[in-house]
């Protein structure tokens, strides 16, 4: 569902940078717009960029599960119980300003997933890596990245291991709040001493293979970058900014 | 920052990432996702702590697909920096001085969070929270009132919880372990 | 010729501990050879590998007196557990192999033809392409190896490399060891598995409470350890052949 799909489109083969600067170029531009139809204009670009991606299918059923709830409490929180003056629809009475407002938020956060679900779905977390390996990205910062990503499976194991052992052991998890307070403890303290005793063979490891030493990392397999690539890039940048250069003049004019 | 530095921030990031699962197992009503940003900022420093909070923040959006909480980031900050802060005082070796530097620090995240989530987002983010501002906000409440409310209530128990679990973890690493965290010496 | 390493009278104590791990230890390590020590946990062969490698106090930090010197350029050590020694940045056991070299800076042919060497010297050429995740124990800890071989270390320290593994792909690695040896690199192995270790050692230390208690070849030495007295007592074969009948019997076998 959420993840990376194998695929040949324009965003697989582009540079991981560029879809990305996409996507950020969509949660960067629906803060700034602020008008329903300045949103779903924004959703529909995000629609497009999804079908570029060959994930439009992939990506929106996600992202419209994410959105529901959000979705469900805008419609409550502003459409029913938003301020006056109100509409009539159906049974319902709802507020028109805060209908406005649920379609603005709603639509900047349907825009935000569809855009980053989109590039889940067609950045390879591997050409990321190489892209900030060739891009000269400092060491820290890929392997804070992709590591942490690919320890999480067995930490994940490991705190369900730890789980079943303390109920073996005896341990409640069900009763009152304090009960269930007082078994945080039993749960997550063998978790992370367990974690913390296996720093120091981790960074000889890590020590002993170079990593993050001074000389630089070489990329084995650098994805193709472009200089449109890089243009539409830049251009991106230019295009955020012009958007919130006119949503302050806007709220100054 | 220095390997070790990095493979403890990773260790904080983990942290923050998989707590969540032993407190939905729990059925509390907190998240605990700055846990391991605390531990780290207790352990290395602010500097680190402020790099765990926000790889937690990108990774968490990876992870669930959600990336308009990306906003809250600045928060992850503020958090990091109150936890060294209070580790550099001594607050967490126990916990009578642990719980209320928790509160503080809800106190403090709550007075980021609920403007961002006011103004960026109309009050509606992740569930938990939004729930108990319709709530509020069906009672007659403003709508700022309603969030307000809402963040600060349950962001002062989820931090409490986390400087006291934070205390707890610390006061249990081994002599020989915590002999190799010079900042717990301070 | 020449030691790669030689320590004398060298005491290491490891922060916050208020014994030393290691007590006025002298030993020498030449190219070429297999050198295991044994003795009972807490004994300090760890900690040996450590000193011995350069590894301590640099990385792990504490206290080191007496004389050390390290002729070695390049050092590697493997330690028991395969998952926590991966960088978590690498999609194919290739990458996972090659970060070493690539962490150097090392031009990218230079780097895949080490990767490719060391593959070979640990027969998992056919491993290449998997993802690190999705291979069992006994391959990853070959894989580890490689990663460790992969930089050309003149050292190479193994910390009990066949716990965590079934006997089969215990037996796989430390069939391995000799023809690393051969090709010029020290082997320091610390374990208590005396019937492997002996298979593979040319030399062997037993350690009690810090200090070398015997040193020799693995027949007089290990014959008179812990172990082989069990062995003895039980009326089992023990770990080493201590006489010529009980070799043929194991040769015959």
């Amino acid at each position: 569902m959420i993840g990376y799909v194998p695929g040949h489109s324009p965003l697989h083969r582009a540079h991981p940078y560029t879809t990305l600067a996409l996507a950020g170029a969509l949660l960067l531009g629906a803060f700034a717009l602020t008008r329903p139809i300045e949103v779903w204009t924004l959703v529909a670009a995000a629609a497009v960029f999804a079908a570029s991606g060959g994930a439009l299918r992939a990506s929106a059923r996600p992202a419209l599960l994410l959105s529901l709830p959000i979705w469900a409490l805008l419609f409550v929180l502003h459409g029913l119980l938003g301020a006056d003056p109100r509409m009539v629809v159906g049974p319902l009475s709802l507020s028109v300003a805060g209908v406005g407002r649920a379609l603005v938020l709603g639509g900047r956060v349907t825009a935000i997933v569809l855009g980053f679900l989109t590039a889940l779905a067609t950045v390879s977390p591997h050409r990321l890596v190489e892209a900030m390996t060739a891009g000269g990205v400092p060491f820290g910062r890929t392997f804070l990245l992709a590591s942490t990503l690919t320890i999480l499976p067995r930490m994940r194991e490991r705190a369900a291991q730890i789980l079943e052992a303390q109920q073996c052991r005896g341990l409640r998890i069900g009763g009152s709040v304090v009960a269930r307070l007082r078994a945080l403890g039993p749960l997550a303290l063998p978790l992370v001493l367990g974690a913390l005793a296996e720093v120091d063979e981790q960074v000889l490891a890590l020590d002993a293979r170079g990593a993050g030493g001074a000389a630089r990392r070489t990329a084995l397999d650098p994805p193709a970058d472009s200089a449109s690539q890089r243009m539409l890039r830049g251009s991106l940048l230019l295009v955020v900014v012009a958007a919130y250069a006119w949503k302050f003049w806007r709220m100054r004019g | 920052m220095t390997l070790r530095d990095l493979v403890l921030v990773r260790l904080g990031v983990a942290v923050n990432l998989v707590i969540g699962q032993i407190v939905a197992a729990l059925l509390l009503p907190v998240y605990l996702d700055s846990v391991g940003t605390i531990l780290v900022a207790s352990l290395v420093g602010p500097r680190a702590a402020i790099v765990a909070g926000l790889t937690s923040q990108v990774l968490n959006a990876v992870l669930s697909g959600n990336f308009s909480w990306l906003p809250f980031a600045i928060v992850q900050v503020v958090i990091a920096l109150y936890a060294a802060a209070a580790a550099r005082l001594g607050l967490f070796r126990r916990l009578a001085t642990a719980v209320p530097a928790g509160v503080g620090m809800g106190f403090v995240a709550a007075s980021c969070s609920a403007p961002i989530s006011y103004f960026l987002f109309g009050g509606v983010t992740a569930g938990g929270v939004t729930v108990v501002t319709t709530v509020l906000r069906a009672l007659g409440a403003p709508l700022g009132v309603a969030v307000a409310a809402a963040s600060y209530s349950t962001d002062l128990l989820d931090k409490a919880i986390a400087c006291a679990l934070v205390s707890l973890l610390l006061r249990s690493l081994p002599r020989t372990l915590a002999a190799r965290f010079p900042a717990l010496a301070r | 010729m020449t030691a790669l390493v030689m320590l004398e009278g060298v005491t290491f104590t490891y922060p916050g501990a208020v014994q030393p791990a290691l007590a006025d230890v002298s030993l020498a390590l030449s190219a070429g050879e297999v050198l295991v020590a044994t003795g009972e946990s807490g004994a300090g062969c760890s900690t040996l590998l450590l000193v011995a490698t350069g590894f301590a106090p640099r990385v792990v930090g504490g206290r080191l007196r007496g004389n050390r010197r390290i002729a070695a350029e390049r050092c590697g050590i493997v330690f028991a557990r395969p998952w926590t020694q991966l960088t978590g940045l690498c999609s194919s056991v290739r990458d996972e192999i090659a970060f070493g070299p690539a962490s150097r800076g090392l031009p990218g042919d230079v780097v895949l033809a080490a990767a490719e060497r060391a593959m070979a010297e640990l027969h998992i050429a056919h491993l290449a392409e998997r993802e690190p995740s999705q291979l069992s124990g006994g391959e990853l800890q070959r894989v580890v190896v490689a990663a460790a071989l992969a930089l050309d270390p003149e050292v190479l320290a193994l910390d009990d490399p066949a716990a965590e593994l079934d006997p089969e792909a215990a037996d796989t690695l430390y069939d391995a060891l000799p023809a690393i040896a051969a090709a010029g690199t020290a082997i320091v192995i610390a374990t208590p598995d005396l019937e492997r270790a002996s298979r593979v050692a040319t030399r062997a230390v037993v350690l009690e409470g810090g200090r070398i208690v015997a040193t020799g070849r693995p027949a007089e030495v290990l014959g008179g350890t812990e172990a082989a007295r069990i062995a003895r007592a039980a009326g089992c074969p023990p770990p080493v052949p201590l006489d010529v009948p009980a070799l043929l019997r194991r040769v015959q076998r």
